[in-house]
């Protein structure tokens, strides 16, 4: 500091200082017939001011006026880098946003680290008393319950339609602390008709009016007072860019909860999870259950390294997208030594500058230094230009609605983490960009006899290193390509093509009986089969895809007493669901109407017939369902469906009568099978439906569109790797091509007297095409010896019996690589063969 | 650091000797660069282009400090004014070369 003061303050006076001391020191020593010093004023001024002046920053600003200058007189290579970076940055730092979103985001609530979710029994949901339970025991500062996967009937006055809703308890806003854009958050003491507006609904919907705060819109058929709208940037616990249309106080009576809970201050995880083992005991006891309570606790962070930690789901995730960013860095990488190899060119090029500043006594350091300074101005223009694209893309993000049945809405905002990153990335182009040439420039000024053929070999090395990396990128890219076609081809096990599906919610008031729920789907089978060109139709509880159920339960086998443990998917329907839906009857039969009303009759998969009752014949086998005393009797064997990705193995399946099941709902599907395009019988469809029940929420589509979802993880992976794997190709050619025109130039002296002395042209443009041919060569096999064990990890992202090392993929991109590079080629070597002998050896 | 033919001060010691020569007083470069010259028996010689950056650089550091005075020949000249800092960095550098002088002693006066 006090240096830094001085310096400031004596910075002006210094050199008129340094004078007069001088003097006064040359004439002491002649008063005092010493001889007059023969030192050099100007050297010791010149120290002095390296030691006043801030040399360093000094010399950096100089350096960065000459660079920018330097930089303005060849645009072309501007415009080149830039591009080149600032796409590569670009790309880098919205995947690192994307990121940071889906593993690094918090919930919007306060302070979100002295929050956890509680799970009990190894389930992600419990009943409300549960959560008053656990609320009342008095171990947490607050206790909260949840259900963020509902839907509600809105009626915009004329049209109602199915929106998603959250049900929580009405301490939520106010134990969590979730900030609130307009009005206020649900209170403990407000009545049960009140909703907090998600913004995105708040927005596209009721046409952002802050005004609706105060006012009622009806959802279920009733009044519900609006008391406050969710900011712009609000995220919801699950993560994932999920954002609800509306946040009411729990409605349905048999809606479960997810628990949020706020440990007290100082409080831990560990003692949480001890707590909670006490309480679950008590729990055991108080509100009995086929699970026991207290198997299973679970307590974890709702954000940051602490969830990736506790979810391997989200590890998963994780994993994706360390593959991602490595995959962009590579592009990234290619991009840098493309710019590298183009500041060779121009290192050559001025090479008579550097060594006419090198013999005047320029320092080494100094001079690379500059070259350095040039090479980050580019980097930080790229840096710049880049994180304008990634702005361009969170926006485009942020307006766009993925092709997905939720509402996901993601807020890639440029904070700390990205512009650090991004940073980092700048540093790192800088040095992959700049180093190489800079080093390059200072040896070649001070020993000129070595530059020819030894930069011609560092750009030939640039181009195999080019290669080899576009062909990793690229291998991962068809990887992910063919990961898509394959999963385009599996089969879900159900027919796609044919089907239609109709989500209904029925206005619970008016359905509370399970009777009635039952009467509506009986008049609403007969009014869709009824339809010209429905072949069948058929209600369930679950569509495969859309939603998942899933039991593990004990069940008793009446014939032996043989007791298993069935761990399967399970889902209720008519009996023309197998027809509706292409599942084949292996063996058996459906549900009949007006059967042996003593037996509860349920069909299962093939794998679950071989899993769990393989010891005799399946059919016809009865057994008993946990503590319910009606047994159940197999009646028919299907066929195996997918249930939740087409990845997945085969897994057990159970099929219950949607007619005589007395667990009632008041959400209920229906599929129909339809002999024209499902797209054109939607319109019917809804029609039909509505003429059922006119206050129901309703939700047509075709099968197809809402098992895209199902597609989402292979199709993201094919666009992003595979254009990322073209683009990366797209630089290398770039990069190849501009090696061999510049050898070309470089050899048009020799290729004039090889034309003079009888050389035929073709043969010319052989000798060029070969000279690239190695370089293709030996990219490729580098390129595949590294890609070979680099995407060995990706087989946890592909489908089953898509192998990472199979060698179609690396044999495609070896080809796909070679043609392009060829046609890189191509055009310097037509040039190579146009040359006129003539002229090239006047020249020079 | 000094001329060849009177033996070379070795990197750092100048900075010993320029604070020890102000431990008397304040001082001027010339009388510094006597100081050290008459105390050595006249076998040091410092010359103007080591000594002013090297009392720039201690001025830096904060070992010395500086301020225009009126010299004996009534003339306007720089004062040089060791400072506690200095005193300090005077102690521990003499220190070491105390240790650093004996050993290079001991090494020459043995046989190897």
């Amino acid at each position: 500091m006090r240096s830094l003061f001085l310096r400031l303050r004596r910075r002006r006076s210094m050199e008129r200082d340094v004078e007069t001391e001088l003097a006064f020191h040359r004439d002491m020593a002649a008063a005092h017939g010493n001889p007059t010093p023969m030192g050099n004023t100007t050297v010791v001024q010149e120290q002095a001011r390296d030691l006043w002046r801030f040399t360093f920053l000094e010399n950096l600003w100089r350096d960065i006026v000459y660079g920018a200058r330097n930089l303005r007189r060849s645009p072309a290579l501007v415009i080149a880098a830039l591009l080149s970076l600032g796409l590569g940055i670009g790309i880098n730092t919205g995947i690192f946003s994307m990121a940071v979103e889906f593993l690094l985001s918090e919930p919007s609530i306060a302070d979100a680290r002295s929050v956890v979710l509680v799970k009990f029994g190894g389930n992600s949901h419990a009943k409300k008393e549960v959560v008053e339970f656990v609320r009342a025991s008095g171990l947490f500062q607050d206790v909260v319950g949840e259900n963020e996967e509902n839907y509600i009937n809105w009626n915009d006055g004329a049209e109602t339609r199915q929106i998603f809703a959250v049900e929580l308890t009405k301490n939520y806003f106010s134990a969590l602390g979730v900030p609130i854009a307009y009005g206020r958050g649900i209170l403990p003491q407000d009545p049960d008709e009140v909703v907090v507006l998600g913004n995105r609904f708040w927005r596209s919907r009721l046409r952002g009016d802050p005004a609706v705060v105060g006012r009622a819109i009806r959802l279920n058929g009733r009044p519900y007072t609006v008391v406050g709208v969710l900011p712009t940037d609000y995220r919801s616990p699950i993560g994932f860019g999920y954002s609800p249309d509306v946040f009411v106080p729990r409605y349905q009576d048999d809606t479960i909860l997810a628990i949020y809970a706020r440990l007290r201050p100082g409080m831990t995880v560990a003692q949480a999870r001890a707590g909670l083992a006490a309480v679950a005991r008590r729990l055991d006891q108080a509100i009995p259950e086929a699970f026991r309570y207290a198997d299973g606790i679970h307590v974890a962070a709702v954000g940051g390294m602490d969830r990736i930690k506790s979810e391997t789901e989200m590890q998963t995730v994780g994993l994706f997208f360390a593959m991602l960013l490595m995959v962009v860095g590579l592009v990234l990488t290619i991009a840098c030594v493309n710019v590298a190899s183009l500041l060779l060119a121009r290192g050559s090029a001025r090479r008579q500058e550097l060594a006419i500043r090198l013999a005047l006594g320029a320092g080494r350091g100094r001079l690379v230094q500059q070259l350095l300074v040039e090479s980050a101005l580019l980097s930080l223009a790229g840096v710049a230009f880049g994180l304008m694209l990634r702005q361009a893309m969170a926006a485009a993000v942020e307006q766009f609605d993925l092709p997905v049945p939720i509402p996901i809405r993601l807020h890639l905002t440029l904070d700390w983490r990205i512009t650090v990153y991004a940073m980092l990335l700048a540093v790192f182009t800088t040095l992959a960009c700049g180093l190489l040439p800079a080093w390059r420039s200072i040896r070649h000024s001070i020993a000129p006899s070595l530059h020819r053929e030894g930069r011609m070999r560092l750009q030939r090395a640039l181009v195999i290193a080019q290669l080899a990396l576009s062909m990793i990128v690229l291998t991962a890219g068809f990887l992910f390509l063919r990961n898509l076609w394959r999963s385009n081809a599996i089969s879900p096990g159900f027919d796609v093509r044919h089907t239609i599906y109709a989500d209904v919610n029925l206005p619970p008031g008016a359905y509370k009986e399970v009777a009635r729920q039952r009467n509506y789907v009986a008049q609403a089978l007969r009014e869709l089969t009824a339809l010209p060109g429905i072949q069948a139709g058929a209600g369930a509880r679950v569509i495969p895809f859309n939603q998942v159920t899933r039991f593990m339960i004990g069940l008793e086998l009446t014939g032996t007493g043989r007791k298993v443990r069935a761990f399967f998917y399970w889902n209720a329907v008519t009996a023309d669901y197998f027809r509706a839906m292409g599942i084949p009857i292996e063996r058996g039969r459906t549900f009949l109407t007006g059967a042996d009303a003593a037996m509860l009759p349920v069909i299962v998969n093939r794998t679950f017939a071989q899993q769990y009752l393989a010891d005799r014949d399946p059919l016809g086998r009865t057994f008993l369902w946990g503590d319910i005393k009606t047994p159940y009797v197999v009646v028919g064997i299907a066929g195996v469906t997918k249930n939740f990705s087409l990845g997945e193995e085969d897994q057990p399946q159970l099929y219950e009568d949607l007619a005589r099941l007395d667990r009632g709902s008041t959400r209920v599907e229906f599929v129909a099978s339809s002999a024209t395009p499902p797209a054109t019988q939607l319109q019917a469809v809804r029609a039909a439906l509505r003429r059922v029940e006119p206050n129901a929420g309703l939700e047509v589509a075709t099968l197809y569109s809402s098992i895209g979802l199902a597609f989402l993880p292979s199709q993201a992976g094919a666009a992003l790797l595979g254009s990322m794997g073209v683009l990366g190709l797209m630089l290398a050619a770039i990069g190849l091509y501009g090696v061999m025109v510049y050898s070309v130039s470089r050899r048009t002296r020799e290729i004039g007297v090889r034309l003079a002395l009888g050389a035929d042209r073709r043969d010319i443009a052989f000798m060029v095409l070969e000279s690239a041919v190695k370089l293709i060569l030996i990219g490729s096999a580098a390129g595949l010896l590294c890609a070979f064990f680099l995407v060995k990890p990706l087989a946890m992202f592909l489908v089953p019996g898509l192998r990472p090392s199979d060698p179609v993929s690396f044999l495609a991109v070896a080809a796909l690589l070679a043609v392009t590079g060829l046609a890189a080629a191509w055009g310097p070597a037509r040039r190579a063969a146009a040359v006129d002998p003539m002229t090239s050896l006047r020249y020079e | 650091m000094a001329k060849s033919g009177s033996p070379m001060l070795l990197q750092g010691t100048l900075d010993l000797l320029i604070m020890h020569a102000l431990q008397r007083g304040p001082l001027h470069g010339y009388s510094i660069a006597q100081t050290i010259h008459l105390l050595s028996d006249q076998a040091l010689k410092v010359e103007e282009g080591s000594l002013y950056p090297a009392l720039y650089r201690l001025e830096l550091d904060g070992a010395i400090a500086a301020h225009w005075g009126v010299s004996e020949n009534n003339r306007k000249a720089k004062y040089y004014e060791i400072t506690k800092r200095g005193k300090k960095l005077l102690a521990a550098e003499q220190r070491t070369w105390s240790r650093l002088s004996l050993a290079v002693q001991r090494v020459l006066a043995r046989q190897p």
